[in-house]
């Protein structure tokens, strides 16, 4: 590994989790407004997450074992927002909860 | 499907449902158990692993020795290398000797809290390097030249008994009263600790790379 | 107002005043770097370190001390068993904390011999307190399990948050100590001392925060007790679960079996994941309930905690986790980076917002409102996000000059230090280190002062216009 594929691979897994932060925040506030363009958003921000797990996948030095941990955690950061919100909504409805 | 369910499972003759805090109570107690049972079993090997004379710690006694650090291509990284005898000034210890050695440049390192400036095996604060290799360093044949010492061990001991006379940097090193039996101690453990086999770290040791 | 809220003002106090000392010595740490004399000859660097990196340790447990002895008497509606013992150790407590603190400055080291540890200091990071210390520590620690516990059983009842808090006390004191043998061997006491550091910071603290930020987010926004408690639920299965034996990731380099590059690096990289649940969940409650929440910056600070955590040990973490990337970035300022984002976000952020919780109730104020409390958060948001970024670009130059190229040795090393990024970086991290203290400043006094104008306002209402 040279040391600049070293660094661009460091940035590359921290902008991963960090795109799956952006797609969560801007899931949670589309779902909250009913909006589309939000939510689309969202969408983008998944899609720069797959782009970045893909180039990792592809070009970076690493065995076999650890690029399926990255492709597995690509789709659990996918699945992570949707479930948890369904989870948070049926609840809070459950307990007639605020609305 | 009654209201209120967005999932079942069945778990013998009781249904669990997703929103069920009992559910998710079982499921943080049977995680912690089984992570719990796995990490010790894998303590006791690894402190067999560790214990001087296990797989990866040389005994004590190993001061004795000539220590190297060198590219093992099996294995693709930086393994200690046990060679012939070259005991510390010149005098070969025991077992006992050897221990007796380790357990002072212990308390030497605690005392005056080297990790506290220093890093062990990248363990400690980023100040000052980081000690794993530094019985291997090849800047000791400069503090060689400058406390006049004709072994490294002799210089290591003379440096650390004064560090503020043999600066060669900006960043110094305080005087921390470190008198010649402690400093003789410390470089034995010094010397003991970079004969560990620590999975290639630090990489390239003493192998600077010239491509980016 | 009960005894054990009293007791939790002074426990929250205390931990505002020794956030003030960690703050004041990371400057001076973070001051050698940039004027290697700074104080050389007086304080050496390691102290000033020293005493940042083990006051750190002391403001988060008193802050989470307080917020428990807060939240007792709510929770189990009768007066906590035992604070007479925890009001006496509360002083044992600042006063030996403030004995210590002298020691390190005053007397700094000692001679190679037991008597040191027992007396000066033990020198084992973040547990440098000397033995006689270690045991305050521990019987402050005890006495604080049997309050809680102690009152579960006096009631006769336990909520689902205190079960777990309880039960998690186990661990949270038994790790402790740890603190107090010499171990000869350096791989075995970094083994032990690792489980104290890691399933503390991420793992049995990660519970205690969980469950403060679930009576937290009851008071705060009024959620419903079950939600609180499934939720809390999930966290501690998936903490636990990847934290555990995520532990591994501090065994790849300390002469331990290389199974733990496999182990370690794989359980660590799933540690994100529980930390973006929280991230969804604050969202979530930040829409349902935003208009219902009489305390903002109490809110904010807890909004700050699910992202401060998420990205510090999420983001920032899993740069570094993998064993083929910390094999170059171990033990540089990278670390640091991380170090500092993480337990900000993790577990600053979460105190401070118990801190404005409490003060609502304590100087009973309908609404918890006004400027200062906004420009501390500013300050100290930003300031931290800036100290981070900068640590972040230091350390990456360390990791490619000093590891990457220079083959790791003092010559390596020192290339890295003078590389012009690194010491940018370190001009940078003091800038915004400033930032913070100022923020810091504003926060103190933000506590110090709020509410005493409206209530002096209410003792001379305005005149009607």
């Amino acid at each position: 590994m040279t040391p600049g594929v070293l660094l661009v691979t460091s940035v590359s897994l921290g902008f991963m989790v960090l795109a799956a932060g952006a797609y969560a925040l801007l899931y949670g506030i589309g779902r909250f407004r009913n909006s589309r363009g939000l939510l689309v958003s969202a969408g983008f921000a998944y899609g720069a997450l797959v782009l970045d797990a893909a180039g990792l996948i592809l070009a970076a030095p690493l065995a076999l074992e650890w690029k399926l941990l990255i492709a597995g955690s690509a789709l659990a950061y996918l699945g992570i927002p949707p479930l948890t919100w369904r989870y948070l909504q049926h609840t809070h409805r459950e307990e007639g909860a605020h609305p | 499907m009654p209201k209120g369910f967005i999932g079942k499972v069945r778990l013998g003759a009781r249904l669990m449902q997703y929103d069920d805090p009992k559910f998710w109570r079982a499921g943080a107690i049977s995680t912690t158990v089984v992570m719990a049972i796995a990490l010790g079993m894998l303590t006791v090997d690894s402190l067999e692993a560790i214990t001087p004379g296990g797989s990866h710690v040389p005994p004590y006694s190993v001061i004795n020795r000539h220590i190297g650090y060198v590219y093992n291509g099996r294995l693709g990284r930086d393994m200690p290398v046990i060679g012939a005898d070259e005991p510390l000034f010149g005098k070969p210890v025991t077992e006992t000797e050897a221990a007796a050695f380790m357990e002072r440049g212990k308390l030497v390192i605690q005392s005056r809290s080297c990790i506290n400036c220093h890093t062990f095996m990248g363990n400690g604060a980023y100040y000052a390097p980081d000690l794993t290799k530094a019985w291997l360093d090849p800047a000791w044949d400069t503090w060689m030249a400058i406390t006049g010492a004709d072994t490294k061990e002799e210089a290591m001991v003379r440096f650390l008994m004064a560090p503020e006379q043999y600066a060669t940097w900006l960043r110094k090193m305080p005087n921390l009263g470190i008198s010649r039996d402690e400093a003789v101690a410390t470089v034995a453990y010094l010397k003991w600790l970079s004969s560990i086999d620590t999975n290639g770290f630090p990489i390239h040791f003493g192998r600077p790379q010239t491509s980016r | 107002m009960s005894r054990s809220k009293n007791l939790a003002v002074k426990y929250l106090v205390a931990a505002i005043l020794f956030f003030g000392v960690m703050t004041l010595s990371g400057l001076m740490s973070a001051a050698y770097y940039i004027q290697p004399d700074f104080l050389f000859g007086l304080i050496p660097f390691s102290i000033a370190k020293m005493l940042h990196i083990d006051t750190m340790i002391i403001w988060l447990l008193m802050g989470f001390m307080g917020a428990v002895y807060w939240f007792l008497p709510d929770e189990f509606e009768i007066e906590p068993a035992g604070i007479w013992a925890a009001e006496i150790l509360f002083w044992v407590f600042v006063s030996a904390v403030l004995v210590v603190a002298a020691t390190f400055v005053l007397v700094q080291w000692g001679a190679g011999t037991e008597t040191t540890l027992w007396l000066v200091q033990q020198g084992r990071k973040y547990v440098e307190a000397p033995r006689w210390a270690a045991i305050g520590v521990a019987l402050v620690m005890l006495v604080f399990a049997w309050n809680v516990v102690g009152t579960a059983l006096r009631a006769r009842r336990i909520t689902g948050i205190m079960a777990v808090m309880s039960v998690n006390m186990v661990p949270l004191v038994l790790l402790y100590l740890i603190a107090f043998p010499k171990i000869d061997n350096m791989a075995v006491d970094l083994y032990w001392w690792w489980w104290l550091v890691h399933l503390w910071v991420e793992a049995t603290w990660e519970i205690l925060i969980g469950c403060i930020m679930a009576l937290a987010v009851m008071k705060l926004l009024g959620t419903s007790r079950k939600i609180v408690e499934g939720w809390l639920y999930v966290e501690v299965s998936m903490v636990l679960g990847t934290g555990i034996l995520g532990l591994g990731h501090h065994y790849f380099w300390i002469g331990t079996p290389d199974y733990w590059l496999g182990i370690g690096g794989f359980f660590s990289a799933l540690e994100p994941l529980p930390l973006l649940g929280m991230v969804v969940h604050a969202v979530y409650d930040a829409g349902v309930h935003r208009m219902k929440t009489t305390n903002r910056p109490a809110f904010y600070w807890t909004l700050a905690e699910a992202f401060g955590n998420f990205l510090g040990g999420g983001v920032f973490g899993f740069m570094i986790t993998l064993p083929q990337l910390n094999l170059f970035a171990h033990g540089t300022q990278w670390t640091v980076s991380h170090g500092h984002f993480a337990f900000w976000g993790a577990y600053a952020c979460g105190v401070l917002s118990v801190c404005y919780i409490a003060l609502q109730e304590q100087r009973r104020l309908a609404v918890v409102n006004g400027r200062g409390w906004v420009w501390a958060f500013v300050l100290l948001n930003g300031g931290l996000i800036g100290m981070v970024g900068s640590l972040l670009v230091a350390g990456m130059a360390q990791t490619f000059f000093e590891r990457a190229i220079g083959g790791s040795t003092l010559e390596a090393f020192i290339a890295g230090q003078e590389n012009p990024w690194f010491v940018l970086g370190m001009y940078s991290r003091m800038f915004f280190g400033l930032i913070f203290t100022a923020g810091y400043l504003t926060l103190a006094w933000n506590l110090l002062a709020l509410g005493h104008r409206e209530a002096a306002a209410v003792a001379q209402p305005a005149p009607a216009e």
